[in-house]
């Protein structure tokens, strides 16, 4: 696992540039949602920014800051949605975001992170291997009569814990799809928590754990295939299991299975939805999806990396595949937000801060969703439980008319099921 | 680290009254990001004893007020991008002016702007595009501060066609050193902001600055910027993901050539003469190495083209020429005078290769999107020169480069790029700009002496050879260094300094 140490060129390569805070300059449209970093454009600091983060991290590396009060705090503000990263990587070759995940492995190493509140979802898991303290046993309840399944079949349906237990509608859709499809898949009875929230905390030895019981059930149950439609489970496979292990699995999300079923005319999309749509493009799914490839070699002069490393920029997130069949259904008309893509504006939704900084949640998803009533949609779409959590509560707290829709409800509905 | 000063609580508490809890800070986890070593500088900059946020010109005011009444030195910043150190000495106090970031008014009829200064390049430049304007925009980026680049010279690589930022400089709401809302120009008037001057001598040169220590006197909260006319499409439409972006214009309207000539005296002839025939958007001879690193995603990308050795062969005594016209037929008479013109001196187009990458990245000449790429060799950058006088000038200053710059080359401590500046003409060949860039690896064990002595060798050369090159810093020993070459102007910065900010707590420099 990379330590706070590898990240040692990044720290001092950084120039302050300002690039981890707005958009990328041939994407910016105008004035408005120019920002793409939420604590900085919640707070203003430098302090808050991918920038300000790695500068802490190289301090506290070198022993010039101590572990001061609010410090924890401040490090935990930020949501991991990846955009310094990524825009920081259309640029330069540095590692912004897995230095900012290296400094909270480095804070709970030494004691002082996490926060009580992601404590309290490490010991949930542990006991219960679901990130919300309920019974492991009821994992499947989701799983209604009539869902064709295929024991000896080598895809499985990953739920997650969020779509498991919080948005059960989500795992129903899924596998009504993937049976209209004819698609044969295994629904896993021990899958336990991917282990986001555990790394995205810097709680990387118990996500360890996870990755590799969840690996071990798959092999056990001689799974090839996992297909997901929770961002967060499919950016960790792809992002994190690597980190473990070369993955002796591929990981699909939901979209580009129905994007795939449509081009081979294995769904038909006929129910007619008349609704003016924007989507929201999941941090794990979009811009922090590309396969983690280790790399271990020297950074030699002017920056040249030996051997080559593979970067992930962002360039081949799951962006297409959602507008796709998005666009196939009859009826819908979708329109992007200024932020989209790789651009992605962040729910709040991800990092551990919605449990630790709620209002700071809200707030973020709030700015998203101002973003979206912006578009003139009248529904904003996503493919993740996390991102249904953070919006439905910004709905709710706004009394807003603008509605959420997860993409599996709105596939089911076209495919009139 | 030097243990951080801290202010005194109550000059803290004073502060803290005037823009509330949220908006000031002195823990030193906030002040982490204040006191980074920039690898463009390799200096180790003294930490700030706290960081405070005003939302507008009266707590601006307010602030400054207080540091004057507390002999508290101050140094206000927006983006911090090209600085070496956000203060210069320890114990001062910064003023970041990120929560004034509003443009105030975009008047189509009388082509201006009004902003605040922490409105970005390319927020200002969407917002113009889409009223068929633009104005000049500093060659800094994306995301840095177009008040801060109207401020100092702000060159960029249209100013063929235009003329430097400053140049489009209007009205302006200032804060004095010492605490004095001073509106200037028409503003002073009550006649709107249309005007830089009013009756009586120009002030804008009072508030020019440079960038980081010792930049300009007060704090400049709002501006007006002169607009122009915009030839090209209202809404640039972006193709592609991170990191391979593509933004081709028209191409009825809109073309790139690059030619390159046996001599640089023939660059420099051909560039004139276009000048006098009133071509082009942009003309300018651009620097080669730092072409090859903007077009490459990686550092190891770039190494294998340099390596190639393509941009060596065929760009050291080029001309980049962008065309832009209302009509394909203006754009076939410009494109006539400009062919002639590079017959007459012996010019020939580079390698298609070359050209496709600019055709496809328009966004070069209008905006340099993708300018942070430049720092991608682990940050090691730094531009040295930034004068400007004749074009005939600037191309003597460029030939006498080798004298100092093949010291460092030889010695492998900068990149062997020796022929890495670039000349831009503005207004037609009025004048000239230029620029000479250098790349140094960060990994060498003397890194952080390297940019500090190349300026200071470039420098003796322009004393040795009286040239009118460098843009000389507010730093006391430097302009004493530079000042008889250009009239001794120190002797009335100096007094000016001293007049308006007499407890010297504006940005003061190093001491």
């Amino acid at each position: 696992m990379d330590k706070l140490t590898d990240y040692r060129y990044t720290m001092k390569s950084c120039n302050s540039c300002g690039q981890c805070r707005f958009i990328l300059g041939p994407m910016m449209k105008g004035w408005e949602y120019a920002e793409i970093c939420p604590i900085h454009l919640r707070y203003r600091w430098d302090a808050c920014s991918g920038q300000g983060l790695i500068n802490i991290a190289q301090e506290l590396l070198d022993g010039e800051l101590d572990y001061e009060d609010g410090l924890i705090e401040h490090i935990y503000t930020c949501t991991t949605c990846g955009a310094c990263d990524i825009n920081c990587k259309s640029v330069r070759d540095m590692e912004v975001m897995d230095t900012i995940l290296a400094l909270r492995a480095r804070c709970v190493e030494d004691g002082r992170g996490p926060l009580p509140p992601h404590q309290e979802q490490a010991r949930y898991i542990e006991a219960h291997h679901n990130i919300f303290g309920e019974p492991h046993e009821e994992r499947s309840d989701w799983l209604q009569e009539g869902i064709k399944l295929s024991e000896k079949a080598d895809v499985a349906y990953f739920a997650g814990c969020a779509t498991a237990y919080k948005h059960p509608d989500i795992a129903r859709n899924t596998v009504r799809i993937l049976n209209a499809g004819g698609l044969d898949f295994q629904v896993l009875h021990d899958e336990y928590c991917c282990g986001a929230p555990l790394w995205r905390t810097g709680q990387v030895e118990a996500a360890r754990k996870l990755a590799e019981h969840n690996t071990e059930v798959f092999r056990e149950n001689g799974i090839r295939t996992v297909v997901t439609a929770c961002a967060e489970c499919y950016g960790t496979f792809r992002g994190f299991y690597p980190r473990i292990a070369p993955p002796d699995f591929e990981v699909v999300h939901i979209s580009e299975v129905v994007q795939r079923m449509l081009r081979a005319d294995r769904l038909k999309l006929k129910g007619k939805l008349d609704i003016k749509v924007t989507y929201h493009d999941p941090c794990l799914l979009g811009r922090l999806s590309e396969p983690y490839v280790p790399w271990h070699g020297e950074i030699k002069s002017f920056g040249y990396h030996e051997p080559p490393k593979t970067w992930r920029r962002g360039t081949h997130g799951v962006y297409e595949s959602p507008r796709e069949v998005l666009k196939a259904i009859p009826g819908l008309e979708l329109v992007e937000m200024t932020r989209h893509a790789e651009n992605a504006f962040c729910c709040g939704g991800g990092g551990g801060v919605p449990a630790a900084f709620p209002d700071f949640a809200l707030w973020t998803a709030a700015e998203r969703l101002d973003e979206a009533k912006s578009t003139g949609a009248n529904a904003v779409v996503s493919a993740c439980p996390w991102c249904e959590s953070a919006f439905q509560n910004a709905i709710d707290a706004d009394k807003s008319t603008l509605q959420y829709h997860d993409f599996t409800g709105l596939v089911v509905r076209a495919l009139e099921l | 680290m030097e243990k951080v000063m801290s202010l005194p609580k109550e000059v803290y508490q004073a502060l803290l009254k005037v823009v509330g809890p949220e908006n000031i800070a002195d823990r030193p986890h906030i002040l982490a990001a204040l006191r980074h070593t920039n690898p463009q500088s390799g200096r180790q900059p003294p930490s700030p004893a706290a960081v405070i946020m005003p939302g507008s010109v009266e707590e601006v005011r307010e602030i400054v007020r207080i540091c004057n009444r507390h002999g508290v030195r101050y140094n206000a910043v927006v983006s911090m991008f090209g600085m070496g150190g956000v203060v210069s000495q320890p114990g001062m106090l910064v003023i970041s002016l990120r929560r004034m970031n509003r443009i105030i008014e975009i008047n189509e009829f009388d082509r201006y702007a009004v902003i605040e200064p922490a409105v970005r390049q390319v927020q200002l430049k969407a917002e113009v595009f889409k009223r068929g304007l633009t104005y000049p925009t500093a060659s800094a980026g994306p995301s840095c501060s177009v008040l801060a680049n109207f401020l100092t010279s702000g060159d960029h690589h249209t100013q063929q066609s235009s003329s430097r930022c400053s140049r489009y400089l209007l009205g302006y709401e200032w804060v004095t050193p010492t605490g004095e809302i001073v509106r200037v120009g028409s503003l002073a008037h009550g006649a709107g902001w249309f005007c830089p001057d009013g009756p009586g001598p120009s002030l804008r040169g009072l508030v020019r600055g440079y960038g980081g220590w010792g930049g300009g006197l007060g704090i400049v909260t709002r501006i007006a910027i002169g607009l122009d006319d915009w030839k090209g499409p209202r809404v640039l439409t972006t193709q592609g993901h991170s990191p391979d972006y593509k933004i081709p214009f028209p191409p009825d309207c809109h073309r790139v050539f690059i030619f390159k000539f046996p001599t640089l005296e023939k660059v420099r002839d051909a560039m004139t003469e276009m000048g006098k025939a009133e071509i082009g958007q942009a003309v300018l001879k651009f620097f080669y190495a730092t072409e090859a690193v903007l077009f490459t995603v990686s550092a190891n990308d770039f190494r294998d083209l340099w390596n190639s050795g393509l941009y060596q062969r065929e760009l050291p005594r080029a001309l980049w020429v962008y065309l832009a016209a209302w009509t394909p037929e203006e754009l076939a008479y410009e494109e006539r005078v400009m062919r002639d013109i590079v017959e007459e001196f012996g010019g020939e187009p580079v390698d298609a290769s070359i050209t496709r990458k600019y055709e496809e990245n328009m966004d070069f000449f209008i905006l340099v999107s993708f300018l942070q790429r430049v720092l991608k060799l682990g940050g090691g950058w730094s531009p040295t020169k930034l004068g400007a006088d004749s074009i005939h000038h600037m191309f003597e200053v460029a030939a006498a480069i080798p004298e100092f710059f093949y010291d460092f080359i030889e010695k492998g401590r900068i990149l062997d790029a020796p022929h890495n500046f670039q000349v831009i003409p503005m207004e037609y060949g009025h004048a000239a700009h230029i620029e000479l860039l250098f790349f140094f690896d960060n990994q060498r064990p003397d890194w952080q002496q390297i940019p500090a002595e190349v300026m200071q060798k470039s420098m003796e050369s322009d004393i040795r050879h009286g040239f009118h090159a460098a843009t000389p810093p507010r730093v006391k020993a430097v302009m004493e260094r530079l000042g008889p070459l250009y009239s001794n102007f120190q002797v009335w910065t100096n007094k000016i300094k001293e007049t308006f900010d007499p407890n010297n707590v504006s940005n003061p420099g190093p001491g």
